[in-house]
């Protein structure tokens, strides 16, 4: 009798696991691409794909300890301020749970990683024969942007859309953080190195750009845009301000 | 029951013994504020004030002679001092120092008894998290409503800061502080810690630290986040100073504690307490003092460099002098992700211990809890580098750092399997130590899985340096960290004070926290999600909903704080008595009187099992 009760509790508990699942696959499908801003470049598709199959595969496991909880807190709970007696089954180990638990995690972490090396692989890929080099300075509290091979300097970015960027990014005073929160690219600007990053816009538009390192008293204030342009738009954009400079 | 030390008290006279025995915590603020006027006084008067560092040079006099002062005036110096001129502590001195018939009085002194440091380390602790909690509200209040209208923004980074920093140091003692001292050496069987005098002077160091802390928002305050990362470092006032001596004075007090914990646990266990039969919650803690013990070196060589930097212009952080950011980063994080664990695993370990006792049931695999608490301390050496991902330094490393830290959840993965593998078929007796048990399981589930996110180079190149990290790490902190922490006090409180942690009160203080977490950094992620950075005094229109969700779940917490500080105070005199065993526990803590005598055991027990049999109750309360 016991026996079959134990086992129609464990029938509730699984088919919790199952709806938490669910729960959980959907939200990691639905919320990345709406959650986080619109996406302009490869590597913020990669950066959203990622948090998709993340969430996908975190799902069942956050879902089963759930589920045990959950079961735990109906049928496993004894109320009162009297002491419950010993429970029934005084397990200390249980190997086979114990070893396919490990077996369980390390192979999860395992794809996980193997994604995550490939993922960053196509970050950190070459950014290809002809890319768009930008040279970008921060200090205290603003971005200056400056185009080799012309006497360009903005104070906004103008990039064309489907040609590779490679940013050379540097600081005046003390550290700060470049990022493009819809591109996918964050690396900071240090005093007297240089940090590079690529990235190929794939979408028109204007962004924002956002410092991340702390930086001083108007950190919070050390914005500014973006807009990705078509070539043709770019290069008119890049000749009139040559001629202006 | 009568310790064989009051026998042997008769003996001793403990009146008299001229201005040692009137020492206390305010001859200590009067030795540290004398002190320190010294300090300032000499380095004001003898030294060049054209030099471009005399402001700092005059500060870390001060600091210095503040602390010794400290020292000085609470008699952490009394018993070196005696030793040196040969005339060291008699046994009536040991016994006034262990706080012999001296009442409540002692909580004020330079006391050696464990369970008196314990005391003393709760107190400690709720100072420090009141005075953070109070600084975050003042966060939360200004990122109300976009735009500064509650504090400048000078003021505002200040408080950014000193709350993280004093929420660290906090959560650093939290559990290790309050039950490392007080139930570790009673679990081991042992009449006080390796090292009483050490032990008090942990304690009292930290004060004098956490002095030096609090200092800081009333000279000028700071203008970077907690991590004060070079350059950025160099543009701050003399807050800066009391900054970095206040962590060199603090990482005293956590070694000294640290060596006392693992010397406590390698040599003075009783007969019959082999390592195996330990009590888990004594496992976590060695390995926690052992983990801070390899990390915490860091944290005071980074700090002592910056106040090289600033006071004798070395350039070991200066772009232009020779040096480099990266490096004060390195430094830092090589403490800053070990500490990680040396907050986490104490906590895990006592809710192990909850887990066993409350479920009357045994820990389940003893032997994967300590290797999963060994594997994480082993790992967290490895992993730093993950909080430099985007700072640009040695990119070729950043596979090899994703790897150490994804490898991070596996040990972590244990501790679910550990705790609910205890649970399982359990009787779970839900009283208040359970609730927050609970509470930690679901918060710590989210915790895990958005640390993973953010050990994926690939998205941490979007995420990094947002509010989605904060908002991470306060999952760890507030919803695991605190919510294992006050776990542990409800569990303990019946033996500090002889009674329950009032039941009603508890939970009210649970479901605001509770909910207030869950409101406060879900709204969080969001915030960060959609592109909001870090310390940010302001921010444009599009996160004004979820940073107002975001305020509104911080005073949830807040409220669900002050219950819990009513109920801690109300119980101490009024609460419900609790007996010497009121969870029928086995471990020896709870077999010896409440509240247990100076010294412990009057016979030290012999041992032949670990404590997870609740078959056979050894005592029924």
């Amino acid at each position: 009798m016991a026996e079959m009760k134990n086992k129609e509790n464990l029938k509730g508990m699984f088919a919790t696991w199952v709806i938490l699942t669910v729960v959980g696959v959907a939200i990691g499908i639905w919320g990345p691409a709406r959650l986080m801003p619109r996406s302009m470049s490869d590597n913020m598709h990669l950066t959203i794909l990622t948090m998709v199959v993340f969430t996908v595969a975190a799902a069942p496991v956050a879902a089963g300890v759930y589920a045990v909880t959950l079961h735990a807190l109906r049928h496993w709970v004894h109320k009162g301020d009297n002491v419950p007696a010993p429970a029934a089954e005084q397990t200390r180990e249980n190997a086979t749970l114990t070893a396919s638990w490990l077996i369980a995690s390390t192979v999860l972490t395992v794809f996980l990683l193997i994604w995550g090396l490939g993922a960053l692989a196509v970050d950190n890929g070459s950014a290809g024969r002809n890319p768009l080099v930008v040279d970008v300075t921060g200090q205290q509290w603003l971005w200056t942007f400056s185009y080799p091979g012309s006497n360009v300097q903005s104070p906004t970015l103008v990039l064309p859309e489907g040609r590779t960027v490679d940013f050379h990014i540097t600081a005046l005073d003390v550290t700060h953080g470049f990022w493009i929160a819809n591109m996918g690219v964050q690396v900071d600007a240090n005093v007297g190195t240089t940090t590079q990053i690529h990235t190929t816009p794939t979408a028109l538009g204007q962004f924002d750009i956002r410092c991340t390192q702390f930086c001083g008293l108007n950190h919070a204030f050390m914005v500014t845009t973006g807009d990705v342009v078509t070539k043709a738009q770019f290069n008119s954009w890049l000749a009139s301000q040559s001629q202006k400079a | 029951m009568t310790s064989t030390l009051e026998h042997a008290a008769h003996t001793s006279a403990p009146e008299g013994g001229g201005l040692a025995r009137r020492q206390n915590f305010l001859t200590a603020m009067i030795g540290g504020v004398v002190f320190a006027w010294l300090g300032w006084f000499l380095a004001h008067h003898f030294l060049d004030s054209s030099s471009r560092n005399f402001s700092d040079l005059v500060t870390t006099s001060l600091t210095i002679g503040w602390i010794f002062g400290f020292w000085l005036g609470i008699g952490a110096l009394n018993g070196p001092g005696r030793w040196l001129i040969g005339a060291d502590h008699t046994r009536a001195d040991d016994l006034y120092y262990a706080g012999e018939n001296q009442g409540r009085a002692r909580y004020w002194k330079y006391c050696t008894d464990h369970k008196v440091v314990g005391v003393q380390y709760i107190v400690m602790t709720a100072v420090l998290l009141g005075a953070g909690g109070i600084l975050a509200m003042a966060i939360r209040t200004e990122l109300i409503v976009p735009g500064n209208h509650f504090v400048n923004q000078q003021v505002y980074n200040g408080f950014v800061a000193v709350h993280g920093m004093l929420m660290i140091l906090a959560l650093i003692v939290a559990v290790a502080g309050p039950w490392a001292n007080f139930v570790v050496p009673i679990m081991c069987g042992a009449r006080d810690m390796a090292f009483p005098r050490l032990n008090a002077l942990s304690l009292w160091t930290l004060v004098g630290a956490a002095g030096l802390l609090l200092s800081v928002l009333a000279v000028g305050s700071l203008t970077m986040g907690w991590v004060v990362l070079a350059p950025i470092a160099d543009q701050a006032g003399v807050g800066m100073d009391f900054f970095a001596m206040s962590i060199i004075v603090f990482t005293v007090s956590t070694t000294v504690a640290g060596v006392n914990t693992i010397c406590t646990v390698m040599t003075m266990r009783t007969k019959g307490m082999t390592l195996a039969r330990l009590p888990i919650f004594v496992w976590a803690s060695v390995i926690a003092a052992a983990l801070g013990l390899y990390a915490f070196p860091y944290f005071s060589l980074v700090e002592a460099q910056t106040l090289l930097d600033r006071n004798f212009n070395t350039s070991f952080f200066v772009a232009g002098g020779g040096g480099t950011g990266w490096l004060q980063a390195n430094l830092f994080w090589l403490m800053g992700h070990p500490e990680v664990y040396v907050i986490l695993l104490p906590a895990v370990g006592a809710l192990f211990e909850i887990a066993s006792v409350m479920s009357r049931k045994p820990v389940f695999s003893y032997r994967t809890a300590i290797a999963g608490m060994t594997g994480l301390a082993g790992l967290s050496i490895l992993v730093w580098a993950h909080h430099m991902f985007t700072t640009g330094w040695a990119p070729t490393l950043g596979g090899p750092f994703m790897l150490t830290t994804e490898l991070i959840s596996i040990p972590t993965g244990l501790f679910f399997l550990v705790i609910i593998g205890t649970m399982w078929r359990g009787n779970v007796w839900m009283k208040l130590p359970t609730i927050w048990l609970f509470g930690f399981i679901f918060n710590f589930i989210i915790a895990g899985i958005t640390g993973i996110y953010l050990s994926d180079i690939p998205i941490d190149n979007q995420l990094h340096g947002t509010m989605f990290v904060t908002a991470h790490f306060h999952y760890v902190f507030v919803g695991s960290v605190l919510f294992g922490a006050i776990a542990a006090l409800a569990f303990w409180y019946p033996k500090v004070t002889g009674r329950f942690l009032d039941e009603t009160m508890g939970r009210i203080s649970f479901w605001l926290a509770f909910i207030g977490v869950q409101v406060t950094f879900l709204a969080m992620f969001v915030s960060g999600l959609r592109g909001m950075p870090r310390r940010y005094s302001s921010y444009s229109l599009i996160f004004e909903h979820t940073n107002f969700i975001t305020t509104i779940g911080a005073y949830m917490i807040m409220a669900g704080m002050l219950v819990l500080l009513g109920a801690v105070v109300r119980s101490w005199s009024h609460g419900e008595p609790a007996g010497p065993n009121p969870w029928h526990a086995n471990s020896l803590e709870w077999l010896v009187p409440t509240p247990p005598p100076l010294e412990n055991f009057d016979v030290l027990p012999v041992i032949t099992e670990d404590p997870y049999n609740y078959r056979e109750e050894l005592v029924r309360s």
